[in-house]
Parts: structure tokens; sequence; C-alpha cells
């Protein structure tokens, strides 16, 4: 083996935070909601993984997944059309006790004990796809090596979300912080609304593939479902669970405004280069032809994506593939995604249109900066 | 198996007319408009088309060009049985050679076209933008019970003479044949797009290898000889958007139409009729705070601070704040850093344009040369390129003419 993550598989779990943006995933997940103009929130975690050499991984869907399953295709912009390993997906089957899709991180897993038996791999690699970040996997794998830990987990120092902290407890969605003590988790705290920078779980694991499969198969029996409040969190002090500072860019989509603040963020050079500057990031290809800025068309701070026309007045702006904007029309302060049509003297403001929404010629329409608009799928306005 | 019709593309002329963008680069691989390369119009139009096998024969420079073509992903073009061929020249066990001339790279390559044991095979040239269906001209071809037909454009009497001309009846049955006439008898110009029966272009071409005195050519021999055996040959009629981009001003024009779809008839915007060509995989564009973009066509990866008007910009172009960017098209990964003004010029890849630099100028009076600036040259602080200079190594000061 010439690198360590040749030894390596990768677990993803699309669906995991879906209920914190209601809106983006009624037609789709967390993984396949579009980010920064091309790209779903998915690419990045699989170019992570794809960069530091892990060329056998698994997506273990859980439900509405066409889109996911639409855009992955056989996994060949990702690098990942192999003999041996490349992309899988795991739809879920119903447990022949319990009946219906499985619950939890575990659940997902003990989908996959058979798969995970028949590995060759020494480690695995798993992340939630809520968090877009160009994540090094070779650096952490190599920190779990040299720390001789159990399990190491990612995590960054940040302020929780407002949306997380705002968040009606419920028993499906999780956050965790913990608490370090020389690089080792001697605490984790579920959902807790403490306010200011703290050490947040990015949730993404290393540990080996024969202690996980042990761990999720005892889960199993005793019909435990998730891994850090269920598995992990009462054997801290048996089992040596290493945090792994990461100190990159993290965008953390939690929510309808931090999904609108993470686009916009990006608008800023700085951000943008701390984000993308490391390895590219793959995504599917649409074979769009460039953008066409016509006579009258006035841009300012804008990130736009390829196959758009633009006839008006753009600003402040993420704008994805094939987005169309009529003469006249002023868009501010927006995010459009995929095909979107503002058609002649349309003027906006704070506004996120889904895929193929059409904006009629002459609407008004403003939300604001801590509650934009929202337009669904194939709508038209 | 066999396949009806499978394509044979000729990208391997040197392209000398396009000076320093075809130093290192065969012509086929040149840039245009945006996020394309020339050869990306025929390979999309083959597929488009449904011909699912093309046999591409490189001669020149094909390094960049093998790159580019890869497995023929990116046109649908990886195929268990077909798919695209890059064919160069190779050793046989009796001696080796070049390709000699157009028809004889295709003789060369008689044993690749018979694995697919066709009817008929398309011959293209890999230097034009055009966007065609080659489904329709077969149409014709069968409908005419033709052995050979090409494809002509009507071009105005007065130009005439600078093509090869098909003089044809009524009945589009081709009589004869003028390659550059004074006195042209006909304005249908050969695109140089021709469909065979297999079985007679085999003979001619055997025919053609066993003449010593032969050029090899299909323009200068095997028309004539299919003309002279008075071959069912025909003249399709094209008439879309054509253009052979084979000098500096004819690529930098065709850039230009883009940007004028409504007039120009060049249309890559049309969703029945797309171009594909391989992705680089950056980022959206940014247009920043200060910029001015009139009319320009702009693709991933690039940063705008400054001003651009009427021009073609590449993947990953940068254009600093208080540069000026007119008329140009620059390729990918060029660099325009502040106070340079870039006017009316070709700009090919990986350029460093320094502060305060001038490269071309806009038309003045009987002056309208496009200023070239060849792949990865640095162009130093306040230097001057004028309208007619082709810059093929670095400037560090002064004016270049």
């Amino acid at each position: 083996m010439i690198k360590s993550s040749t030894n390596v598989i990768g677990i993803i779990f699309p669906n995991s935070y879906d209920a914190l943006v209601p809106e983006l995933v009624s037609v789709r997940l967390m993984a396949s909601i579009p980010f920064a103009s091309r790209y779903r929130i998915i690419d990045f975690i699989l170019s992570s993984m794809t960069h530091s050499g892990i060329d056998n991984i698994s997506v273990v869907v859980n439900k509405n997944y066409h889109s996911l399953m639409d855009h992955l295709g056989s996994g060949r912009e990702w690098d990942l059309v192999r003999k041996n390993g490349g992309l899988h997906i795991f739809p879920p089957f119903a447990e022949k006790e319990v009946g219906g899709p499985y619950v939890g991180r575990a659940g997902a897993l003990a989908n996959l004990l058979d798969f995970l038996k028949s590995q060759k791999e020494k480690y695995v690699v798993m992340s939630d796809t809520n968090v877009v970040v160009n994540f090094d996997f070779n650096s952490m794998i190599q920190a779990h090596m040299d720390s001789g830990a159990d399990i190491t987990i990612a995590y960054n120092e940040q302020e929780l979300p407002e949306e997380l902290l705002n968040y009606q407890t419920s028993d499906k969605i999780f956050y965790y912080t913990f608490d370090v003590e020389q690089g080792r988790i001697r605490k984790v705290y579920i959902n807790p609304k403490t306010v200011g920078v703290q050490n947040t779980s990015m949730n993404i694991f290393v540990i080996e593939r024969e202690l996980l499969i042990e761990l999720v198969s005892t889960a199993y029996m005793q019909g435990r479902s998730f891994f850090m409040r269920d598995v992990i969190m009462p054997q801290l002090s048996k089992l040596n669970v290493q945090a792994y500072k990461y100190t990159g860019y993290v965008a953390r989509i939690s929510g309808m405004k931090s999904y609108f603040e993470e686009n916009m963020k990006l608008l800023d050079d700085y951000n943008l280069d701390a984000l993308f500057s490391d390895a590219p990031i793959y995504t599917k290809i649409r074979g769009d032809n460039p953008t066409h800025y016509k006579d009258g068309a006035k841009v300012q701070n804008v990130m736009m994506a390829d196959g758009c026309v633009i006839e008006g007045e753009v600003e402040n702006s993420v704008i994805f593939r094939g987005v169309k904007v009529g003469k006249g029309a002023k868009i501010k302060n927006c995010i459009l995604m995929q095909d979107t049509v503002v058609e002649a003297g349309a003027n906006v403001e704070y506004l996120i249109t889904d895929k193929n929404v059409t904006i009629t010629a002459g609407k008004e329409m403003k939300g604001t900066d801590t509650f934009p608009v929202y337009i669904e799928k194939f709508k038209t306005v | 198996m066999a396949k009806e019709m499978i394509a044979m593309l000729l990208a391997g002329g040197q392209g000398s007319r396009l000076y320093a963008l075809t130093e290192k680069l065969a012509k086929p691989a040149v840039p245009f408009g945006g996020k394309y390369r020339i050869i990306d119009f025929p390979l999309s139009n083959c597929v488009n088309s449904g011909i699912d096998t093309v046999g591409i024969l490189t001669q020149y420079q094909p390094l960049e060009l093998n790159e580019y073509i890869g497995n023929g992903q990116p046109w649908d073009l990886d195929r268990l049985y077909g798919g695209v061929h890059v064919l160069p020249p190779y050793q046989k066990a009796h001696g080796s050679d070049w390709y000699k001339g157009t028809a004889n790279a295709i003789y060369q390559n008689i044993s690749f076209i018979e694995r697919y044991d066709p009817k008929y095979v398309i011959i293209l040239s890999g230097d034009q933008i055009c966007k065609q269906d080659y489904s329709d001209f077969l149409e014709f071809h069968k409908e005419k019970n033709a052995e050979f037909s090409v494809a002509v454009m009507e071009v105005p009497w007065e130009e005439a003479p600078r093509f090869g001309l098909m003089v044809a009846d009524e009945n589009d049955k081709i009589t004869e044949f003028q390659e550059k006439p004074k006195n042209p008898k006909s304005n249908l110009a050969s695109m140089g797009i021709y469909i065979f029966n297999w079985d007679i272009l085999k003979k001619y071409l055997e025919e053609d290898e066993a003449d010593p005195n032969s050029e090899n050519d299909f323009g200068n021999n095997i028309i004539p000889n299919l003309l002279r055996d008075e071959r069912q040959m025909y003249a399709y009629h094209f008439n879309g958007y054509w253009k052979d981009v084979g000098t500096i001003s004819s690529l930098w024009e065709a850039n230009m139409e883009v940007l004028d779809p409504e007039h120009s008839g060049i249309n890559l915007f049309d969703e029945d009729w797309k171009i594909y060509s391989r992705n680089a995989g950056m980022t959206g564009h940014k247009i920043n705070e200060g910029a001015v973009v009139e009319n320009a066509l702009i693709t991933d990866g690039c940063r705008i601070r400054g001003t651009v008007k009427h021009s073609v910009l590449f993947g990953g172009v940068k254009v600093e704040a208080g540069a000026v960017v007119e008329d140009a098209v620059i390729m990918g990964g060029t660099t325009v850093k502040t106070g340079a003004v870039v006017k009316h010029c070709i700009v090919a890849e990986n350029v460093t344009i320094c502060e305060n630099a001038v490269v071309g100028a806009m038309p003045d009076g009987n002056e309208n040369g496009v200023a070239t600036i060849g792949s990865g040259v640095i162009i130093g602080e306040n230097v001057v390129v004028g309208p007619n200079a082709m810059v093929r190594n670095n400037v560090e000061g002064g004016e270049v003419e």
C-alpha cells in the first residue's frame, strides 16, 4: 500500500439532518441540496474522499433519494467507477423484525453488516453531508493511527448556529459538542443550548472496521439506533475516543437561514479560496455553454455557474446553472437554483428559488436577510 | 455486427496559419467559444447524428489532443463496440510512413474501418465550426443512390475563386470539380465533408496508393478520379452556420459571432443540438464589486474585477481591477493584471499580461489586425503589443509590432 487511505472504506449518510431544512428536502435529501452555484452538498465529502485516495465508498440512503441517485449515477465524475470498490448506493431494506426503514446511524450500519464483513480494508471513515468541507481524510487517518485511538471524531471550534439553539428538541435530530482533554473526548453534550464558541462535532469518524462491526452488532442486538448517543457516549471511559480538530473552512447547513448565509459567504473571495483551494470539487457535468452576459446586463458581486443568460441586473447573489434573467429584471441578495427564470422587469430580493422556478414579468417579491422567501421546485410566481 | 456509417475525422493538419496558437497544439485542439475546442463540433455533430464510431487521424502535435479526447466519455463516445479511436500513423511489418495526404491517412487505416464493416464512411475535417446533422446528409446520399456525396455551401460569387467548387446539374449531380479556379463555373464550395459508399472509397484509395504520382489527397486525386470514372456523385446543400477557422482573423471572428447568435447564426445555446466538451471542473465564476461586464461569454473559474466588453473568456481567466478587456478572445488560465488594456486580439492559454501593458488595438482606418499572444507567454509591465503582433516569447519591455 502506498498510501494509508487505500486501506480505508468510506461511508456517507446523506439523510442526516434532513429535518433541519424541510423545504429544501421536500423533493430530495440533505446530500443533494444545491450549493455554491454548481454543486450538491455531497460533492464536497465525495471529492474529499476521492482526493484522499479512498475509492471504496458506500452511500447509505434512507428516503427521498431519487435526486441523489440521479446525481451520482455510476460515480464516474468522482472517479469512482472501479472493478474493486468504487461507489455503492445502499437503499434501505425493511428489517425482518421491525419493518420500515432503519433509524439512526447504528441502524443504517446494521443494514450494512454483511457488506462490512466482506470488505478487506482495515479502516472505515464515516461522514454526514450537512457540513460542507474540503477535507483531508489522510491527515485525520494519520492522526488516528498515531494516537492509537479506538475511534477518532472530527470537530471544529464554532458557535452553534442559531437554528440549532432554537431547534425544538425531538428524538430525531441530535447535534453534539465535546469536552476535549489532551486530545481525548471526555464528555459529549447532546443538543446543548450553550452559546459561544465550542467544540462542535462534524460527525466525521475514523474507526477500524473490525471494531465498528463489533460495536454495531452489539448495538443492533440491544435495539440501539444512534451511534454517538447509544454506542460511543456510554463507553467514553472504556474506549479511547480521540478528537480531531479541523481548522479548515466549514460551512454548516442547519436550516434555511444558514443555508442562505453559507452560500452568501462564498461571495467573499477569501472564503471561496479557503473552501476550494486545496483540491477541486467534482460534480455531475451538465454540459452547459458558457454564461452569456448580454447588453444591458449589470452584475456586481455575484457567483455564477455556466449556462446562464443574463440581460438584467444581478447583485450579491449566487446563481446556479442555466438561470435566465430577462431585460430590466433586478435581482439582489438571492439564491437562484438551476434553470430558474426571472422574466423581464421582475424585481426580487432575498429570495431562494428552487429548481425550475419561474418569476413572471414585472413581479415584485421581497424577503428579508433573516427570513428569505423560499419558492419550491417547478413553481411559477 | 456491421455499422451503417462510421466517421473518419481528419485532425492531423498543422494549422500553420494559426501561427503561435498551434505551435504546440494540433489545430482541432485549439480552444473556441469559451469552453470548447474546435474538435468538439464534429464530435458532438457525430453523436447528435447517431454516429457512434469515430476514428480521429492525428499526426501533428497530438499530445494535448489525445489527452483531451481520452476515452471519449464527454461526447458519449466511450462504447463497448465502436466509440472514439485516436489513429496516429504507425509502424507496419513492411516499413512505416507518416500520413502523406488526406487520402493516404484513410488508406493507412483501412483495417480499422473494416473492423466495423460499414456501408458508408463519412470523412470530416477537424478545423470547422459548424452544427450539422450528418443523418440528413446520409439520407440525401441514399435517396440519390450516390456513391459519393459532398456537402457544399453557396458562397458569394466574388469569393468563389478561393474555394474548391462543385459544378452540379439541377439534380445536384456533380459534373465538374474546380479547385480554386480563376473563372468559377459554380458558387458551391466544398466543405470538405464527404460521404462515400465504403466499397467505392476502398477501391479508389487502393488505386490512388498504387499511383506513384498521386499526392494522396481527396481534393486533388480521389475526387478527380471519381469524376473521370463518371461515378454517381452528388452535392448536398448545407445552409447553416459554417466557418473554417484556419486563420487568426477567422478564428477571432467566429468567436465574436458566438456573442451575437441572433444575427450570426451560431447558437451554442441550442438545447436540441448541444456541443459537448471535456469539463475542467472549476467553481462557478465570480463577478466582483466594481466589475463591468457587457456582452461577454464567461465561464467557470473566472474572476472578474475589471471591465470586460464584447469578449469571450475561457475557464479560470482573471481580470484584475482597473484592467480593460474589449473585443478579445482570452483562453483558459490567463491573467490580465491591474491597468492592463487588452483589445481586439487573441490571447492563448496561461498567459500573464502584467500591470499597465497594452495588447492589441481597436481597428483604426485600414489597421484592423488581430494581435495574438502564444500560450504561456508573459507580457511585462508597460509593454505595448501592436495590433498585428504575433508574440511567441516573453516580452519584458518596450513595444512589439
